[in-house]
Formats: structure tokens, sequence, C-alpha cells
């Protein structure tokens, strides 16, 4: 994105509040927030659907609901009668989670049949799934994609926002690389910023998660004070996921998938500035 | 006139004399208000050669177009030369000072000339009474404050000079309601040298906004900015300003026993939580402010406000002190004493490390907090001791054959962020026109708190760029005025959009911008013209040789080199940091 257009901006973000303490005043605020800056969707738990809906009904604001969020462990029927039942309430949106031990353990029919499901019972809304790419290797990541896409999902997700790390350029270049131009990219999970949102835009991603909508709308109306000052590049370890690779949060194949990586990275002689 | 109240009283206390200053309405439109107007003022009626504690030096007290109309809008700036730096200097403060003054249907006040004997000022909306208060004189600024309002009128808002702004002390503050404080540079000792030991102001006026439904509409928003930033919606609502010590520690830029380190061991034990777990017992704002940033709080003697982070500091990991009670209430009484607590601190830490390397003839050693309080009074009273730390550090340093230990630049000291760790804020520090000072361009958002972006801490490239935005920004924020806070959740097309509800004007984000560059500039112009150059850019050779011994900024220096050139350039100023005649025009001064 060589201009910073804040409208645009705007229209790819789901403005986001998933969490398990959020109350229906700050679903109110929510609404109240994406009429006033313009954001695409509200992204929020199934319970405040229909309470959402009521807030947005004429506001050209669309109503996004998890489904088997956040671990992608429910059955493949519970998720999609969650999926019907989000739709019945005024959903347009719905952001699935895969079952992602199943994808780890390479079960292709059984992930592609649990997001069928869900888009069925979802039609006429749109479908995101979410792979929750801090699990997976690279070519898991593209193999999630491709059965997303083969299941006839309307985007593919990076992550939930409650994995061991979120979105990174990375895995997005390479979502978007997989899916090819006419399947969304929706990067979600840790993006606090403006230029964390430039940064995935550029990647590839059309499509933006964040409870942190509203800073990056404001901010990134001073990035045509100094546009290269603020996108200076930071060291790449930085939006590397194999530098957020912890082994307490990761299972040990994929921490060790990760750390491999780093180890022969062509960046680490340069700035192994973390490792002195 | 809508924003503005249009009128601006010049009073000589020489004379009593009392003169109307007419304001053009390009001069506003291009000055704004704050420190913008009170520089362009400022420079109109004094010279570089303007001493600052002579009776022909201007004490320029103004509010802003947004004063009294919009959330955090109850501050005022003073604007004059101050003693410590020498340099052209504006002092903010918060409170409700700032909009009462403006109810009186005022802008503002310009005080020159000297009382022949101590006075205070009574602005009513009937106008300016200068009063008698030689039976004020020697109060500290609470005694003072309860004193004056009995004698005018319940509710008013005092702001004062203690004992250390009568005695002239070079970093005397000027108070307001109670414990709001314009701090820095002095001002309190400019006040005092003209006898004037206060201020008092009551108005029953309103400010005429130009669209009162747009502003009804645009505060939904305005409130839904500050709520959703995690600085204004959550930490300092939590916390204050103290919430920075761990923050700081963890970054190992927490400043120790005079900057020799960037780790205080003992942070834990003084930080915003243990203050808010001991101290605090409730929260204070300023006017109309959601944020309430304030804390007022109690130890087993006494009760006041604070301390805040810089302050936690300069009596804290400064020193090597590690009793809380002694840091809150050594910043009670500099409260009281009229003091600004950042460069008391570090003239004392200055002192500590003189006293170290063998010579200061005063025992004053690292960790000493029961000497705290006495140390702070006898500054304000210039006794013993006092009277040599009550110059300040450079002065200090300088006197004792040891410059290079008074961690200042221009001669105000430095505060709580040690900037081997955070290149722009090195940067911020070195160029700022009023000296060693933090918040002219608040470099830790980007580098260490990650507003609005994060900047890599340890780079420079980039930093000039956003040193001087940040700086112009800032410099416009001071002149509409309102809480520096809300940058970190505003951007000026917000500032703009406010402005022009409530003027009827047409700013755009661009044009405020670039009257944040005029009165920085001319901020500039004035120090180039007292003498102040290139070399006064510049930090302690501390921080360019030294590297930090511990912490998360281990072996780091400041590289200035590699930034200034830059930042001359983007400013438009020549290789030895004067602005050049194409900027000056440019920006039409």
């Amino acid at each position: 994105m060589e201009n910073c257009d804040i409208n645009k901006i705007a229209k790819m973000i789901d403005h986001t509040e998933l969490k398990s303490n959020s109350g229906q005043k700050k679903i109110l605020n929510l609404c109240n927030e994406a009429k006033m800056f313009g954001f695409v969707s509200v992204c929020i738990n199934p319970a405040y659907v229909k309470f959402a809906y009521e807030q947005l009904k004429d506001s050209g604001v669309l109503v996004c609901s998890v489904i088997g969020f956040p671990l992608g462990m429910n059955t493949s029927k519970l998720k999609a009668l969650e999926a019907e039942q989000a739709v019945s309430d005024g959903a347009k949106e719905i952001d699935m989670v895969i079952n992602v031990g199943a994808m780890r353990d390479k079960k292709y029919d059984f992930v592609k049949d649990d997001i069928k499901q869900v888009v069925e019972s979802s039609s006429p809304s749109h479908v995101k799934v979410i792979m929750e790419t801090c699990y997976l290797t690279d070519d898991e990541i593209v193999k999630a994609c491709q059965l997303a896409v083969e299941a006839g999902a309307h985007f593919v997700k990076t992550s939930t926002g409650f994995g061991a790390f979120g979105a990174f350029p990375h895995h997005v270049k390479l979502m978007r690389e997989t899916v090819g131009p006419d399947i969304g990219v929706k990067a979600a999970g840790g993006i606090s910023n403006f230029k964390d949102a430039i940064r995935l835009i550029n990647a590839g991603a059309n499509r933006l998660g964040t409870s942190a909508g509203v800073m990056i709308l404001e901010g990134a109306k001073l990035f045509k004070f100094a546009p290269e000052a603020w996108l200076e590049p930071e060291i790449p370890c930085h939006i590397c996921p194999s530098r957020h690779a912890t082994m307490a949060k990761l299972p040990k194949a994929v921490y060790t998938y990760y750390k491999k990586k780093c180890l022969t990275c062509e960046h680490r002689e340069k700035y192994n500035r973390f490792y002195d | 006139m809508n924003g503005w109240m249009g009128k601006i009283i010049k009073i000589d206390l020489s004379t009593g004399k009392q003169e109307t200053v007419e304001i053009d309405d390009n001069i506003r439109r291009k000055y704004l208000g704050g420190r913008g107007l009170g520089v362009k003022l400022y420079t109109e009626i004094c010279s570089p050669q303007t001493e600052p504690l002579c009776p022909q030096n201007a004490l320029i007290f103004l509010t802003g177009p947004l004063t009294a109309v919009m959330p955090t809008s109850g501050r005022f700036h003073v604007i004059s030369r101050s003693p410590l730096t020498n340099t052209i200097c504006d002092s903010s403060s918060g409170g409700i000072f700032g909009a009462e003054l403006k109810k009186t249907g005022l802008d503002g006040f310009i005080v020159t000339g000297k009382a022949a004997k101590p006075v205070y000022l009574n602005i009513t909306d009937n106008g300016i009474e200068i009063r008698n208060a030689e039976h004020f004189w020697g109060l500290n600024t609470q005694q003072t404050k309860e004193a004056i309002i009995k004698e005018t009128k319940a509710g008013s808002s005092v702001a004062s000079i203690g004992p250390a702004g009568e005695n002239k002390v070079l970093f005397a503050a000027i108070m307001n309601d109670k414990d709001r404080t314009a701090g820095r540079g002095g001002m309190g000792a400019v006040m005092g040298s003209k006898n004037l030991k206060a201020v008092v102001v009551k108005g029953t006026g309103k400010v005429s906004v130009n669209d009162p439904d747009a502003l009804k509409a645009f505060l939904p928003k305005l409130d839904r900015l500050i709520d959703k930033n995690p600085i204004t919606g959550k930490s300092l609502q939590l916390m204050g300003t103290s919430v920075l010590v761990n923050v700081m520690n963890a970054h190992g830029l927490y400043p120790t026993r005079n900057f020799q380190g960037g780790v205080f061991n003992d942070a834990e034990g003084v930080s915003g939580e243990k203050l808010s777990e001991n101290f605090v017992h409730k929260k204070s704002a300023c006017y109309k402010c959601p944020i309430a940033c304030g804390r007022t709080t109690k130890t087993a003697n006494k009760e006041g406000e604070g301390p805040e982070y810089e302050t936690l500091w300069a009596f804290g990991a400064q020193l090597g002190v590690n009793d809380l009670t002694a840091i809150t209430e050594a910043n009670y009484v500099c409260n009281e004493l009229g003091l600004d607590t950042i460069t008391c601190g570090s003239t004392i830490g200055c002192a500590m490390e003189l006293y170290e390397k063998g010579v200061f003839p005063f025992e004053l050693k690292w960790g000493d907090a029961d000497k705290l309080v006495k140390l702070v009074e006898d500054i304000a009273y210039k006794r013993g001791i006092g009277t040599e730390l009550s110059l300040g550090s450079k002065r200090l340093a300088e006197k004792y054959g040891r410059p290079e230990l008074a961690m200042q630049v221009k001669g105000m000291e430095i505060p709580a962020y040690d900037p081997r760790g955070v290149q722009g804020q090195a940067l911020s520090y070195a160029t700022n026109n009023r000296g060693g000072c933090h918040i002219k361009a608040y470099m830790i958002g980007p580098e260490i708190l990650g507003s609005p972006v994060f900047l890599d801490r340890f780079a420079t490239k980039g930093k000039a760029e956003i040193v001087a935005l940040l700086q112009d920004i800032s410099a416009m924020v001071d002149s509409i005025i309102l809480c520096r806070f809300l940058q970190f959740a505003m951007s000026p097309s917000t500032f703009a959009e406010m402005l022009n509800i409530v003027t009827g004007l047409d700013f755009t984000d661009d044009e405020l911008l670039k009257i944040g560059k005029r009165i920085y500039t001319l901020e500039r112009k004035f120090n180039i013209e007292a003498g102040f150059t290139r070399k006064d850019d510049t930090l302690p050779p501390r921080f360019l040789n030294e590297f930090l011994p511990e912490g998360a900024s281990r072996n780091r220096i400041v590289k200035l080199d590699e930034m200034l050139d830059r930042y001359y350039k983007i400013r438009g100023w020549d290789k030895n940091g004067v602005p050049t005649d194409e900027t000056l025009k440019e920006l039409e001064i």
C-alpha cells in the first residue's frame, strides 16, 4: 500500500471484541465505534450476535461471528449448528476455527468436511477459516488453505488471537500465494498499530481482525507526515514467527521447526543482537 | 469571536498601568494561543538581551482557543525567558486555572515591570486588580491559596509562588489549584523577581462555540478515541504516570545514581504499583478530564498530590533512594515551597556524584533518604548547602570543576529516561528549545510504548523526521491548549476537527503542523539570537561516551552525530542550526 488511505483501511477492519469477560456495554461501544469509524464489521462471540445485529441494522456494518472459537475442537455438527444459529441471528460473516489437531494429524478429509459443513450451514453468509498458523508449519498452512478453498470457504484467516502468536507477514504472504486473488486473506492477532496493518496488507491481507482499529485509523493519519520514517524497517526478527516461537506455548515439533528456521536464517549473522 | 475571548491585558507592575493588547486575526490564526501566541508576543516585547530576572522581562499567562470547552482544557501556559537556561521557555500546568481565567473574558495577560512591594492579581469578570500581598509573602503555596481565597471568592483558582519563587531559586515553579505545577524552567523565579506572589482568577463567562451541535456530536467520538487507546484509556487511568517505573526499569532506561546506570534494583519498591498499594487514596482530575491521571496520596504524616513518575525517579533512583515515604514527602515539600521536582532531584543527584568523586565538600551519600526533605527546604530558602543547589546542576557542577557530571541540556536537567537506550529521545533532548525536557517530542511513545507505532529504539535512521514531527505537533497542542496525553489518542486532523467546531475556521492538519513548525522555529530563532549555537544541541558526555553497564540497554551510547545534521536539514536550518532565510520566509516569521 503506497498511500495510507484511511477509508480503505477502515473497510478492511473487522472491529473485534472476543474476550470472555466482555459485557454487553463493550459490545454496544464496539458497534457504535464501528459505525463512527466506518469499519466493515464487528467480530464478536455468538452470544452477542442478535444484540449487535439490532444495533447495526441499516448501518452498513456487518456482524461477524466466530464459531468453534477459540480452540476449534467442537464436533463438526456442533460447529455447523452454531453457525446456523449465528446466521439466523444476523451474522453475515462466520469465522470458524479448524480442528488444528486433525490438521497436524494429516486427517485432511476430516478437516475439509469440518469446513464444508460450516460453509453449507452458513450460506449465504461468508465463511472465513481460521487455521491458527502459530501451530502449523509452512507446508501445513499451505495444505490447510487448499482444503479451505476446496471446501468452499470465502476467506482464509491466520489466527484466533488466543494462540501462541498472531499474524505475521510471512504467513499472510504464504496464504495469499496459495489461495490466489479470488479468495480473501484475513490477518488477525497482535495487530496493534498502523505499521502492523500496512505490513500485513502489503503481504497480501485484504481483511484485518483487530480490537485496535480505532487506534490504527487515528495513527494512520500521521503516516503522511513522515511515511518513510514511520515504516522504517525494524530488524527482520521483529516480524519473524521464528523469533516469537516459544517452547512453553508450542508443540515440540512446531517449536523445533521454527527454531531450525531461525538457526539457518540468512539474516541471523547480521541481526543476531538478541542472541549475543 | 468563537474560541478566543479576544482580549489580552498587559500590566506593568512598576507603574500599575494596564493596557489591552490588540491581536490581529492573522496573528491569531498563525500562532493560535498558549505557547505559540505567547512566544510570538514575548519576542515582540522582549529582546534576546532581556535578562530573565530583570523587570523588563515579560511573564505571559495564556489560554488557548479550546480552553474551557473541550475535555482536558483547563490548562494554561506561562511563557518567558528562563533564568535556569536563558532560553525562551514555556511551562504548562493543568487544574482549573486556565478555564477560570478564560471565563473572566480574557485569553490571558502579560506581566512586566516589578512591584515595589509584594502584590497579587485578582482577575474577575470586571478586570484585573492589583492587590497588596505583603501579608502573604513567606507563605507556602497551599497556605497562600487558602489565605487568598478567604480574601477573594470561594471557588477561585489560585496560581502562586512559594518561598522558592520569592527567593528566586532558578528552578522555582508556579503552583496552581494546590498541586498543579508549571514546573520547568524557573517561571516561579521570574514571578518572584516581579514581587508577584499570586494570581487569583474567577470568571462567570462562557466561551462562544461556533457549532454547539457539532460539538455535542463530536464528544462521543472523543470519548471513544480516549477509551480505545491503552495509554489514555487504561494505564493512565489505573495508575497515573507512575505506571512507567517498572516499564522503564525493564528496558534498562531508568536512570540510577545520576545516570551512572539504567537499572534500579529497588525499582519495584518505589514503583507505581507500590505507590497505589500503600499511599494512593483517591484519583484526581483536571478540568473536564476523563483520564484523571492525578493521584492524591497520604503518608503517615501528610497528604498531597503525587508523586508522579518523574518525581518518583528524581527523588528515588536518581539518588539511590528506595524509601517511598521519603520520596513522597519530598514531593509534597516541593509542591508547598514551589520547586520543580525534576531539576531539584537531579541537582541533588549531581551533588551526590560530586561528593562521591571527592570534589563536593558537603556529605551527600547515595540512598540518604533522611536528608531529602531538609535538602529541599534548604534549596527553597537558599540556606547553607541549599544556596549552591538552588543554582541547578549545570552551575553547581561547573563551580566544582566537573561540568560533565551535570545531566542537563542547555541548563535544564534531563528527566527519567536514559537516552542511551532510546536514540530518538536522545535527539529530542539535544534539540529541545527549552533544554533537557522529555515532553516536547515524547519519543518514548514510539520507541517504548508503541504509540502510534513501534520504532526500533536503538536505530537512528528515520528518527530526525519523527522528532521534528512530534516537536511540531506538541507545539501546536500547546497552543490550542489541550493535555499532551491526548496526543497518544489523537492525530492532528482530529485536533483540526475540534478547532474548527469551536472556532468556525477551516484549519487542516497540514496547516496545524505548519503552525507547530512556525512556533518551534520562532523559539529557535530567539535562542540563536540569544547566543545559542549548534554546540548547545548536545548531551552530557556520559551519554555519548560511556556505555550503559547493565540491563536491556546494556552497551549502548547515544549516536547523536548520526541524527543531528539530518534533523537540521528537515527543519530547514543550516549546518550551524540556524534557520535559513528561506525557512523563515516559508513559515512567514
